[in-house]
């Protein structure tokens, strides 16, 4: 469990026993049992729901032994389970829900519902339960709303009630939505929920599913409730919530003629209802009697404060966590006011708030951690720190306060007394620091261009491609040199050209008429070896028809190939009729050879 | 050295000098603002911070004097949407996040936000305190590091103990950072925001002003835009309720 959760149990926890003793965890070994009705007065024609619920750490109980109740029919419903570990101590509830149905008006005692566990009897709390004649338990109000105007009933309607209309500002007032339906519905009612301008607020859950009788018609509820915290004094309203759901069509005349599957697939008619705004007059927090450090929390709230260590060397921090605890909303709780200490900077650290649910009211915790600074040696004193808050209940102005803390600071090593020691307090009056905003900034900063996209400006792109184009570029060097190291038909491929064109100037030097044989010699040998080379073979008895037939095979084209033959017949020639041949044809010769290096080049010999 | 290349190198050192002149201008307006500020006219104080915004140029303590001086001005909407855009900027702040709340406490209406599902809390978590550039920068560091590392051992064909576990560790660093970058764009640039910057917004259930009225919305309110129509925009506030606002009373983040 991260800390936030284990804070919310604990809180939960000390809530729970701090307003509710009633409900608090059964001690290991012990079985308690509670019976709980949700109303005390119905109708005859209602029912009421009896909840019994046994605690123990053991689960293995039975079920409650009920009495006998001749003027109720009693349906079971069922039972739950509820299981807790608080510090390592197991506690176990189980609540078992009856529905009461009453047969005749009168009140009954509804006791010695009782529990067998280990040869031992567990009896719960004896109620009472009055059962008023038809119609009497409903509120006129509530008849008239439910009524059609023309004698009979609505099928559904949706009441908005608060349970106070005229609260102070700040205080929790809870706002009920009851929707009410008396016919058949199908899927979950869509609720859009009212306008609360001026409220700040919190849902608190939905009930759970009850049924009532209102001008001789059951009606089924859904219930849901709010907490809202008026913000501002005057006439607020509560805007008109909505429900929209779909119900059984009970007309004919709406039906579809075709629809013969209408009732077995339950299509119905989709129907929107709103309630009534509500208005609320919120009242300001009375004058007499209002602090002059209130800081406008309105609730019931207590104060501790823990502190982490009661012994320090001057400038070593001390951390004191006031933290306050109550039903109200947390959320609007300040921060104390701390006192003016010469002898210590302060500042604050941090603040928490925890929020959590009671019934129907909301509190929680808020956590304030302040770190006192001590920069004077000797017995310091933290004196205590008090909160005001305004109590609604009994409208008047509370005062609580933490107790103080005697802290013991050291004279830390090589430590003289000087102008700078004791410190003077901070400029910044730390106290009331959050309770405005902070001062502006007075530097302008780094700044950048609206809309800059990192990945794609110039020192990112150079970052990040430089060292991936260096890793390219040295892999790809590595994997030539280690073909060229393995592969010799690649090697010599590769070395071809340039083995070529040094002889090819060792030719061109021989373009003389004397040295007319020599030169065709030279340039034979220069293309049959640049072709054997590029083509991995021996140059030794590589015939023309060879040539011819490789480079062919290569898919060499037709012209370079006639060329080649050309030029490999013309060197033939000029070694058995070299009169026949000028310098020019030898230059001609040349100039051929270097066409057809080149377009051997583009030849794919791999 | 003939005239036209004097002129050319006129021209060059006017251009370098070109942005360099424009950046004291906004440093002269931003200090100008506020000493506006400092004098109690938040008015004018706001109009020279705005001078600077329109320059094309943010910063987070210009959007924070700017939230500041709205705040002082009345104007909450505002405030708390420069304090958003300064937040986004440097969430590591105190200042501004001080302000953000604070600010925020004046705000009528609360939205509280439903529970981020636990991966994409955890991972708001991780990044909630860190610019995007530090991010950013955080992640090409790890890939020069990855790069660097393959470099020697297939560029250079240098080997050490460790090599091999050092480019793992490099490359696991490397997709975490690179992950937890894109996590942050995504959700603070990618999903377009907006802020509730008039006093009176009312969200309608359609993208007309005769459609059923949903609730009153109040300055401050952050949402999420989800689509546009017309004059209004398709709006999901933090609580997860969705509605249709009209254009001119949000500010997009």
């Amino acid at each position: 469990m991260n800390c936030r959760g284990y804070k919310l149990c604990l809180y939960m926890v000390l809530v729970t026993l701090a307003l509710a003793p009633s409900v608090s965890a059964a001690p290991v070994n012990q079985v308690e049992i509670e019976a709980v009705l949700d109303r005390d007065t119905i109708g005859l024609d209602e029912q009421a729901i009896l909840q019994v619920i046994i605690r123990s750490a053991d689960q293995n109980i039975d079920a409650p032994n009920m009495p006998t109740l001749p003027m109720f029919e009693v349906y079971s419903q069922g039972r739950s389970s509820n299981i807790s570990i608080v510090n390592g101590a197991v506690s176990a509830s189980l609540t078992y829900r009856y529905i009461l149905m009453p047969k005749k008006s009168g009140t009954y005692p509804i006791d010695q519902i009782a529990v067998v566990h280990k040869n031992k009897r567990y009896v719960a709390n004896a109620l009472e339960l009055t059962v008023l004649d038809k119609g009497v338990a409903t509120p006129p109000e509530l008849e008239d709303q439910a009524g059609d105007g023309q004698g009979g009933s609505k099928d559904y309607f949706l009441e908005a009630t608060v349970d106070n209309a005229k609260p102070y500002v700040g205080q929790q007032i809870t706002l009920t939505l009851k929707f009410f339906i008396a016919v058949q519905s199908f899927g979950s009612p869509e609720l859009t929920e009212p306008a609360l301008t001026g409220f700040w607020s919190e849902v608190i859950g939905n009930k759970p599913v009850y049924f009532q009788s209102i001008n001789k018609r059951r009606y089924k509820l859904i219930e849901r409730q709010y907490a809202l915290f008026p913000t501002q004094t005057g006439e607020l309203t509560i805007g008109r919530a909505m429900i929209r759901t779909t119900i059984a069509a009970t007309n004919q005349s709406q039906r579809d003629p075709f629809d013969i599957f209408g009732n077995v697939f339950g299509r119905g008619t989709d129907v929107t209802v709103r309630s009534q705004p509500v208005t609320v007059k919120v009242r300001t927090l009375p004058e007499p009697g209002k602090p002059k450090d209130f800081s406008g929390t309105v609730g019931k709230f207590s104060i501790t404060a823990t502190i982490d260590k009661r012994e320090v060397e001057v400038n070593q921090p001390v951390t004191v966590v006031f933290k306050i605890t109550g039903v109200g909303n947390v959320k609007s709780v300040a921060e104390p006011l701390m006192p003016s200490l010469p002898d210590f900077r302060i500042y604050r650290s941090s603040s928490s708030e925890n929020m959590t649910k009671f019934n129907d009211l909301l509190g929680g915790t808020k956590i304030f951690e302040e770190v006192f600074i001590p920069g004077q040696p000797g017995e310091q004193e933290i004196p205590a720190v008090s909160y005001n808050y305004f109590d609604p209940e009994s409208g008047k102005y509370r005062t609580i306060s933490t107790q103080p803390f005697k802290i013991k600071v050291r004279k830390p090593e090589g430590f003289v007394a000087s102008p700078n020691v004791p410190f003077t307090p901070s400029e910044l009056s730390i106290g009331s620091e959050s309770r405005d905003i902070r001062y502006i900034k007075s530097d302008l900063g780094d700044t950048q261009a609206k809309g800059e996209i990192l990945l794609l400006t110039p020192a990112y792109i150079i970052a990040n491609g430089l060292p991936l184009a260096v890793l390219a570029g040295l892999v790809i060097a590595r994997k030539r040199r280690e073909r060229l190291q393995a592969d010799v038909g690649y090697a010599r491929s590769r070395t071809a050209s340039k083995a070529a064109r040094k002889r090819l100037s060792k030719a061109q030097a021989l373009t003389k008429v004397e040295t007319l044989s020599e030169f065709y010699a030279e340039l034979n040998l220069v293309l049959t070896a640049y072709i054997a080379d590029k083509l991995n073979i021996s140059p030794y008895g590589l015939t023309t028809d060879r040539i011819m037939h490789l480079l062919e095979e290569k898919q060499a084209g037709e012209a370079l190939v006639n060329d080649i033959i050309g030029v490999i017949k013309q060197c033939d020639f000029a070694r058995f009729a070299p009169s026949s041949l000028s310098k020019n044809d030898m230059d001609n010769s040349l100039l051929k050879v270097e066409q057809i290096m080149a377009g051997i080049e583009g030849v794919n010999f791999e | 050295m003939n005239r036209p290349c004097q002129k050319n190198y006129l021209l060059i050192a006017f251009a370098l000098m070109l942005p360099v002149g424009s950046a004291r201008a906004q440093d002269d307006d931003f200090q100008a603002g506020n000493k506006f500020y400092e004098n109690g006219d938040y008015q004018s104080a706001v109009m020279m911070f705005q001078k600077v915004d329109g320059a094309g140029l943010e910063s987070a303590p210009l959007y924070y004097n700017l939230g500041n001086a709205y705040f002082k001005d009345g104007d909450l909407g505002r405030a708390i949407l420069y304090y958003h855009r300064a937040k986004r900027l440097d969430p590591s702040d105190p200042d501004i996040l001080n302000n953000l709340e604070f600010a925020g406490r004046f705000s009528t209406m609360r939205m509280e936000g439903v529970e981020l599902n636990p991966i994409d809390a955890f991972l708001k978590s991780m990044v909630g305190g860190y610019r995007l550039k530090t991010l950013g920068w955080l992640a090409s560091g790890f890939f020069i590091l990855f790069v660097g590392l393959l470099i020697l051992k297939y560029g250079l064909q240098i080997y050490f103990s460790g090599l091999n576990s050092a480019i793992t560790t490099a490359l696991i660093l490397l997709v975490m950072s690179s992950g937890l970058t894109t996590f942050k764009y995504r959700s603070e640039f990618l999903i377009k925001r907006g802020v509730v910057i008039a006093q009176e917004s009312t969200v309608y259930s359609g993208p007309s002003t005769n459609s059923d009225l949903e609730f009153e919305g109040s300055p401050g309110l952050v949402v999420e835009i989800v689509k546009e129509s017309g004059d209004f925009y398709d709006v999901l506030f933090e609580n997860k309720r969705r509605g249709w606002v009209k254009k001119d009373l949000v500010a997009v983040l």
